[in-house]
């Protein structure tokens, strides 16, 4: 099948392009205008915006926290709307089919689930398998987990921490690795109640920065494209910037990607002790060209906090509304689920608000800076094309700063801000960028031989509703969304990589399960026959 | 090979699957009941009810939501299996029927060694709030008991124990009381393990209080031990799939969630339902409603039931016949199991998914 979309603006920062301009499908993929040729199907799409699909690297929508989550809360997800018989479950509020549905009818094509600890790595498989039309990648968390710290407490070396990094990667299906409060976890099985960069995990002798610096190392060892996935310690804490900069201190000039760095941009400034850092942070950040961040955007509604961050989850009970939670101490990192109402209204709120604002702006790099809500965390994605408008728009953003309290915008340097976002640099953080930090070489541009993943806009006064009704989307060189509505459902792959390493590791981990664990390694293994489809998973190659 | 029969006489899969598709499209509200099955199963019966605009639910509910009520009213703090065998320095055993329900238990956490990852490596204190008769037997350690045939009072007095406040009760019960709020209390990370019909909603709610003040100072947390038949994975696949767990309709064409409305049970005894399914291929349980309605029944081929089924076909065990991926008790985490003695008996996905295709060709899911 030969696809003409006629005439669109292409918006392609990957290859330089933002243009009017044809782009040809053929099957799966972008290709050259074939000549003498008639195209099968024809989009007039003059007026339009055409970019890649839109990739998310941080999105927390499958695994065993997340459905303790659905589970805790049935009041807040109740139904009210058939679902078209086509596509079952995808009116069934924070299903899996409605995440795949609506990320679809936003144009987003890939999503990244960011935190499976490998005991839960079979269920997340699971969830993510009936998530519809996107491909979908996870993340394997590390550095809480006990057969790492005994390796790194008896200095067993790099290699064999490199082996093991990637067995446990490719026992789980993980697209790259990520550490969650690295030793915070375990830190808190012996009663610790804060722990910071230089704190020492019990029994292990380890600190945060030790476990942090081993990973990051290992990841690179083994050539896996997307580099340390991290979420620092001291989450959420006035004057936590201290620990942000020291973070991006100890990575040493390596590669690091910092997670929703909004929650860490807080100084402790001011009558109530809480302000805005996330100036000198952004300052950081591009005096720092090894790193990488996504923002974590906040916005004003009712969330549900879902961390592996057990410690932190534990110390932000008492402020869980509606008044439930729940703290999992479970192998390796855990987790914890709190329900959280994030008001305009509120000092704090909205100084976490503008702080997400703020480093959207003040970092130069659109390459380096990645388009999140830390979802649900601070937002659910359904809030990203309100997000969009905000970076997009310096009037939209002064209208809603207007209904801000006053003292928390004294607190911070959003109102100097008349920085606008282009499209293009929409298309870096949300297309590019996110395929260039994974390693996703087949997508994020609109280069012939790419993945003919593609979102058509209609460019109109209302950004918001740009971003949230796709005028078309393609997956693999299916029309799957006419109008902001999904059509039909296909199922995407599931991205991963599969690194080498020395198998020894194996025996020992099997020895280790059975010895401390008492149970066999197997169980946990992410084997295809387990899934509802074969043949779902796609190698993203290591070596860089 | 396949034990299908319809109207209690024998026939192929393909006969007994259109007919109890023909039974279910008849029906105005069809339940799929007992969903006693692996993870593909429970994913493929709720497709089914969506389609059929039924609703479903688990034959061990009533247990079910005895944990799950409680943890969304209030919370809930828990471990695993493994945390609990390698750090627990204290474990609080709740209740007469937990090695029943679990004969593996003490293997598992295998309490007389020294938890391996606690920093005092001393042995552990055990502790056993109402063992029953002859419970509370745990190789090679003293266990501490304290019997009580008011388990909501026991709990709820315990907890005020701990917390320092007075209670009102015989002095030898205070006693033992404050023994067991002292060990509570020292503990580095106590593990308090319940189970079974012993324990109700408010006696789950008021331990997971006692959880939840013991964390001011130490650390402690919680092992549900939960329900056989692969209930807590019917209960995760309802949830990542509708948002809800069991006892969910679709008759409004979306999922609603209630656990009076749809109870299966219930359903059916009063007439709102007019068909149901009813699935338990881990063993031969049968369907606990007394009234007389079309059913298909998908079971461990030893099933005997009170009538014959219109339909009745028999399905393999899932991890035992073929490879599947169910919640373990071992891990507290959903598992993938190879069959360990692979056979032709049909899964209750597949068999599912052939009554499916009769209500119209949908490669969607």
């Amino acid at each position: 099948m030969l696809i003409l979309l006629k005439g669109g603006r292409i918006v392609d920062p990957a290859n330089g392009r933002d243009e009017a301009g044809d782009l040809w499908i053929e099957n799966d993929r972008i290709v050259a205008a074939p000549p003498g040729r008639l195209a099968d199907e024809v989009h007039d799409v003059s007026g339009k915006i055409v970019m890649a699909g839109a990739i998310d690297i941080h999105s927390h929508i499958a695994g065993g926290n997340v459905n303790t989550a659905r589970l805790l809360l049935p009041e807040k997800h109740q139904n009210h709307l058939p679902n078209p018989p086509a596509l079952p479950l995808s009116t069934a509020k924070w299903s899996t089919f409605e995440t795949g549905t609506i990320y679809a009818s936003m144009g987003f094509t890939t999503v990244i689930e960011p935190a499976i600890v490998p005991h839960q790595a079979l269920q997340a498989h699971l969830e993510l398998s009936d998530i519809p039309i996107i491909d979908k990648g996870t993340l394997t968390v590390l550095g809480n987990d006990d057969f790492l710290l005994s390796l790194l407490r008896d200095g067993e070396g790099q290699a064999a921490v490199a082996d093991y990094v990637a067995s446990a990667v490719a026992a789980s299906n993980g697209l790259g690795v990520k550490c969650i409060n690295a030793g915070g976890a375990t830190a808190f099985k012996y009663n610790a109640r804060t722990f910071s960069l230089d704190d020492v995990v019990p029994f292990y002798g380890l600190t945060s920065r030790q476990i942090v610096e081993a990973l990051q190392r290992a990841v690179e060892d083994i050539q896996i494209p997307h580099p340390l996935h991290l979420h620092a310690n001291n989450l959420g804490i006035p004057g936590n910037v201290a620990t942000a900069l020291a973070t991006i201190e100890a990575a040493r000039g390596e590669r690091l990607h910092f997670a929703h760095l909004q929650f860490y941009s807080y100084g402790a400034e001011g009558d109530r002790g809480f302000s805005s850092a996330a100036a000198e942070l952004a300052a950081a950040v591009n005096a720092a060209p090894n790193v990488t961040i996504d923002v974590g955007q906040v916005m004003f509604r009712q969330t549900v906090t879902i961390s592996a961050d057990v410690l932190r989850q534990f110390n932000g009970v008492a402020m869980a509304k509606p008044k439930k939670s729940v703290i999992h101490d479970g192998d390796g990192n855990g987790g914890g689920i709190v329900p959280y109402l994030y008001r305009e209204n509120d000092f704090a709120n909205a100084v976490q608000w503008a702080c997400g604002l703020e480093l959207f702006m003040l970092i130069d790099d659109s390459w380096r800076v990645f388009f999140t809500t830390d979802h649900p965390n601070g937002a659910p994605f359904t809030t990203y094309p309100e997000i969009f408008a905000l970076i997009m728009n310096r009037d939209a953003r002064a209208e809603a700063t207007a209904r801000l309290p006053p003292e928390a915008l004294a607190m911070t340097t959003l109102p100097s801000i008349a920085r606008e976002y282009t499209l293009s640099e929409i298309a870096t953080m949300t297309r590019a960028a996110p395929a260039k930090l994974l390693g996703l070489k087949d997508r994020g541009h609109l280069g012939e031989g790419g993945l003919a993943d593609i979102a058509v806009y209609t460019r109109g006064k209302d950004l918001a509703k740009m971003f949230r009704f796709a005028h078309l989307v393609f997956k693999d060189g299916d029309l799957v969304v006419r109008d902001g509505r999904v059509t039909h459902y296909r199922w995407g792959k599931a991205l991963k990589v599969n690194p080498g390493y020395d198998k020894a590791i194996d025996r020992r981990l099997a020895a280790y399960y059975d010895h401390h664990f008492g149970v066999s390694r197997d169980l946990f293994a992410v084997k295809e026959n387990f899934l509802p489809r074969t043949g779902m998973f796609r190698e993203v190659a290591c070596a860089r | 090979m396949s034990e299908a029969r319809i109207d209690g006489k024998p026939a192929s899969l393909a006969a007994a699957a259109e007919r109890a598709a023909e039974i279910l499209s008849a029906a105005r509200m069809p339940v799929i009941a007992g969903l006693g099955t692996d993870v593909a199963g429970a994913r493929a019966s709720i497709l089914l009810a969506e389609k059929l605009r039924g609703a479903y639910d688990h034959m061990y509910s009533v247990r079910i939501f005895a944990d799950l009520d409680v943890m969304r009213q209030a919370g809930l703090m828990f471990t695993t299996p493994n945390e609990a065998r390698l750090r627990a320095d204290v474990l609080l055993f709740i209740g007469k029927d937990l090695t029943k329900i679990w004969p593996a238990m003490m293997t598992r956490l295998s309490p007389a060694e020294i938890p391996p990852f606690d920093l005092a490596r001393k042995p552990r204190k055990i502790l056993w709030i109402a063992p029953g008769r002859g419970g509370a037997k745990v190789e090679g350690l003293a266990v501490q008991t304290l019997d009580s045939s008011d388990l909501h009072a026991a709990l709820a007095a315990l907890r005020a124990r701990a917390a320092g406040r007075p209670v009102s009760c015989a002095k030898r019960m205070l006693r033992k009381l404050d023994e067991f709020a002292e060990v509570l209390k020292k503990a580095r990370f106590g593990v308090a393990v319940w189970g079974g019909d012993s324990l109700d909603c408010l006696m789950i709610e008021m331990l997971h209080g006692l959880i939840r003040d013991l964390n001011k100072t130490t650390r402690f947390s919680g092992l549900p031990l939960g329900c056989d038949s692969n209930a807590a994975g019917v209960v995760q696949a309802s949830g990542w799939m509708t948002g809800f767990p069991v006892r969910t309709s679709f008759g409004r064409g979306f999922p609603e969630h209630d656990t009076w409305r749809f109870d299966a049970t219930r359903m059916i005894e009063s007439g709102e339902a007019d068909a149901a399914v009813w699935i338990s291929a881990y063993g031969p349980e049968a369907p606990p409603w007394k009234k007389n309605i079309p059913l298909v029944a998908l079971a461990s081929p030893q099933t005997a039931f009170a009538r014959e089924p219109q339909v009745c076909i028999g399905v393999g065990c899932p991890g035992i016949d073929h490879d599947a991926a169910e919640f373990s008790r071992e891990t507290a985490s959903i598992v993938g199991r190879l069959a360990s003695h692979g056979s032709p008996a049909p899964s209750v996905a597949a068999i599912i998914g052939q009554i499916a295709k009769h209500f119209g060709e949908d490669a969607s899911c």
